[in-house]
């Protein structure tokens, strides 16, 4: 019964719960509790760094892929041999590395490395 | 009964434990339960039968919640890194099974 | 300036009722840098919700207080600063809390069996032994759901369960308790000499009480004799007590064929699994197991709490060391621990759940680390290779001093053989049994892996062994006779 509950609230929390949150601690005064600092350091990254960083990222997860060559035209499924959750799980490791939020239905269409890195350089979140 | 949940609803699943169990600050845990979490659903990958799907779809959002609240735990008391942790965050984890 | 702050955090909190402060620390673990949560973690921090530890200052102090004791053991971690620092300077950009491999002392308490337990902290605070209101019900409840998850693991019906403080009490009960209450006509009971100590001890106590007692021998694999046990059951036996799987050296006895001959000749068997309870398949029917200790916070649950299996088909009858409200079929009085009792209950479940992959991912590592520490030069593997428990690794590093050994890795937490008497230099009884002489006995570590334990430890931990083992013999004039083709055994040593 308490497991249900808090099962319940949770999924809540990111979206409904947690967003009015934030607007009612602006109005309280204290500013600095807020702290957006990333939309002070929101500088463009280039594409070339993205692919390097992104190249970065899945050799470090697969060892298939650290010791073959990974480039743009790398494709997840075809060339790394990755199935679909491993490729979830690959994103999520690229999420972190750009502290960005890639949406499912993005991340669906994502099948490479060009693609991947076409879609964090269109993401002004990423940095 | 609740549908048989679909591809997406498992794929969006698995990204939930990855993304939990990540944030573990313990690095052996966080070792663990992102390889439970590979192990797991990788040994379901061939169900089809939608009675056992529902079965485990509802058993794995029950340890996602046991996940997502142990996870944030683990981040409110922390402790020193062990000599094997990079003190620079790594990316990535290493995928030896 | 300090007021002010004090102010808003307070206004702050007055503001976020419990139930949004909930889910905005919950936001933290799925979207860590979006607005909300980064505010969360803000005020997370302004009221130092974190907590530290502080790791090296324990170290350092532990290390002053056993160089204090052993003199010998500093001077050679001092002479060797050179190789060690560099063996610490290697790892630079790391952390500094040594790895985990002690395994058979305690387990890391899972997180799945704390998330059972909070709940008992936070409203779930009922007398489980109050059975006129739902708050008694309802934790009572819950006790009875983990004493079947408890019972289960070795095929034993729940209320044969009775809960104690742990294996030390387990064994205490059985021992203690089946002696007294057979005292009439029974007086002789049966156990080894690589038990763990608290079965030694109410052994011990019970031949003041005018016991006989039988310590078999074992032998250089640490298994006892069949045919020698067989033999020395007498007409007024009343108790064998073997222990499942060794706390030194991981060797699994054999249970069924003991619990056979038991049967066969009427006498009770109690087996200690403190060490192989969800480790290694036991099955009390098929085994012919009358009494059988766990302790919880070997298969990473809580501490504090543990159980004795007493059959019941056919009954087992033993005195109660503890008087009291009558709880626990008489046998063990006192209100239980409700999240004890849960965490226990939730760690047998998920041990039994785990144990395909806990088996397979302790074998692998196990295999491993045994192939890796044997490939440095005069090193052997202490016990059956075969009848063992492949998470607990004991090998002994000949012309190493033991305790150098571990002085030179305080990266790594390991115990030597001697772990339980850690408090004098004495060598391992245990191994002593074995036949081991005192100077191999002096040079064993014991490796303890578990479910938490990562290749990426494996590895640093052979790289980190083979290279101080080589560096401490090189201090060693033992080891500079032993290049020289010196036999040590024809050297004469002239005491001072």
């Amino acid at each position: 019964m308490f497991r249900t509950t808090l099962r319940a609230a949770s999924p809540i929390a990111s979206r409904a719960i947690s967003r009015p949150l934030v607007a009612k601690s602006a109005f309280i005064g204290a500013s600095k509790f807020v702290a957006p600092i990333r939309f002070y350091t929101a500088a463009p990254v280039d594409k070339k760094e993205i692919t390097s960083r992104v190249i970065d990222v899945i050799k470090a997860f697969d060892k298939t892929a650290a010791s073959s060559e990974v480039t743009g035209q790398t494709y997840f499924h075809k060339d790394l041999g990755l199935d679909s959750l491993d490729t979830v799980e690959l994103l999520v490791a690229i999420e972190e590395e750009f502290d960005i939020e890639i949406p499912d239905k993005v991340a669906d269409d994502l099948k490479s490395v060009g693609e991947t890195v076409d879609y964090i350089a269109s993401n002004p979140e990423a940095n | 009964m609740s549908a048989t949940p679909t591809r997406g609803q498992v794929l969006k699943l698995y990204k939930q434990f990855m993304k939990n169990a990540r944030q573990f600050n313990d690095y052996n845990f966080r070792e663990y339960f992102i390889r439970r979490a590979r192990i797991g659903f990788k040994e379901n990958k061939d169900v089809h039968d939608s009675q056992k799907l529902n079965t485990l779809f509802k058993e794995a959002q029950r340890d996602l919640g046991v996940l997502k609240r142990q996870s944030v735990l683990s981040q409110m008391y922390t402790f020193d890194k062990l000599v094997v942790e990079p003190l620079i965050k790594s990316h990535g984890h290493s995928r030896g099974l | 300036m300090l007021g002010r702050t004090a102010t808003t955090i307070g206004c702050r909190l007055s503001r976020l009722s419990s139930r949004s402060l909930r889910n905005g620390l919950l936001c933290v673990a799925t979207r860590k840098y979006s607005p909300p949560a980064a505010a969360a973690v803000e005020l997370a921090n302004d009221l130092s919700l974190e907590t530290h530890t502080d790791i090296q200052a324990a170290a350092r102090e532990q290390a002053e207080s056993r160089s204090a004791a052993a003199g010998t053991a500093s001077e050679v971690s001092n002479s060797g600063t050179s190789a060690l620092q560099h063996a610490y300077q290697e790892n630079t950009g790391f952390g500094t809390r040594p790895i985990y491999l002690d395994m058979q002392a305690t387990t890391p308490t899972d997180p799945r069996v704390l998330d059972t337990m909070l709940k008992f902290y936070t409203g779930l605070f009922g007398n489980p032994h109050s059975n006129t209101h739902a708050y008694g019900w309802e934790t009572n409840k819950e006790i009875e759901t983990a004493r079947d998850q408890i019972a289960s693991v070795i095929n034993a019906n729940s209320r044969e369960i009775i809960f104690t403080s742990g294996a030390t009490e387990s064994n205490s009960m059985a021992i203690k308790g089946v002696g007294r209450f057979y005292k009439k006509t029974k007086k002789h009971i049966i156990t080894t000499r690589t038990e763990h100590k608290c079965v030694l001890e109410s052994a011990r106590s019970m031949i003041n009480e005018g016991f006989d007692v039988t310590f078999l021998n074992v032998d250089e694999n640490g298994l006892v004799d069949l045919k020698e046990l067989e033999a020395s059951i007498r007409p007024d036996t009343c108790l064998v007590s073997v222990m499942a799987v060794n706390n030194e050296i991981g060797v699994m006895q054999p249970l069924e064929e003991i619990g056979a001959i038991c049967r066969k000749h009427k006498v009770y068997f109690h087996t200690d699994a403190a060490q192989g309870y969800g480790k290694i398949p036991i099955d009390v029917n098929k085994m012919n197991i009358d009494l059988l200790s766990i302790s919880s916070h070997k298969i990473y649950g809580p501490k504090g709490i543990g159980a004795l299996f007493v059959r019941r088909r056919p009954r087992v009858r033993l005195d109660p060391i503890i008087s009291g409200g009558g709880q626990e079929r008489g046998l063990r009085s006192g209100t239980l621990a409700p999240a004890l009792v849960a965490g226990f209950g939730e760690a047998a479940r998920l041990i039994k759940q785990e144990y395909p992959n806990d088996i397979a991912h302790i074998n692998r590592l196990s295999k491993k680390l045994v192939q890796g520490l044997l490939a440095i030069d005069h090193t052997s593997l202490n016990g059956s290779p075969d009848h063992r428990y492949p998470g607990c690794v004991n090998v002994s590093f000949a012309y190493v001093e033991g305790e150098s050994l571990l002085m030179a890795l305080r990266d790594i937490a390991l115990s030597s053989g001697s772990a339980c008497t850690s408090a004098s230099l004495e060598p391992s009884y245990v191994l002593h049994a074995l036949g081991k002489d005192d100077a191999l006995a002096h040079s064993s570590i014991r490796f303890g892996i578990g479910r938490f334990t990562t290749d990426g430890e494996i590895d640093y931990v052979i790289k980190a062994i083979t290279e101080r083992v080589r560096f401490l013999r090189e201090l060693s004039p033992l080891w500079e006779m032993v290049q020289e083709g010196i036999d040590l055994n024809s050297i004469e040593w002239s005491g001072h």
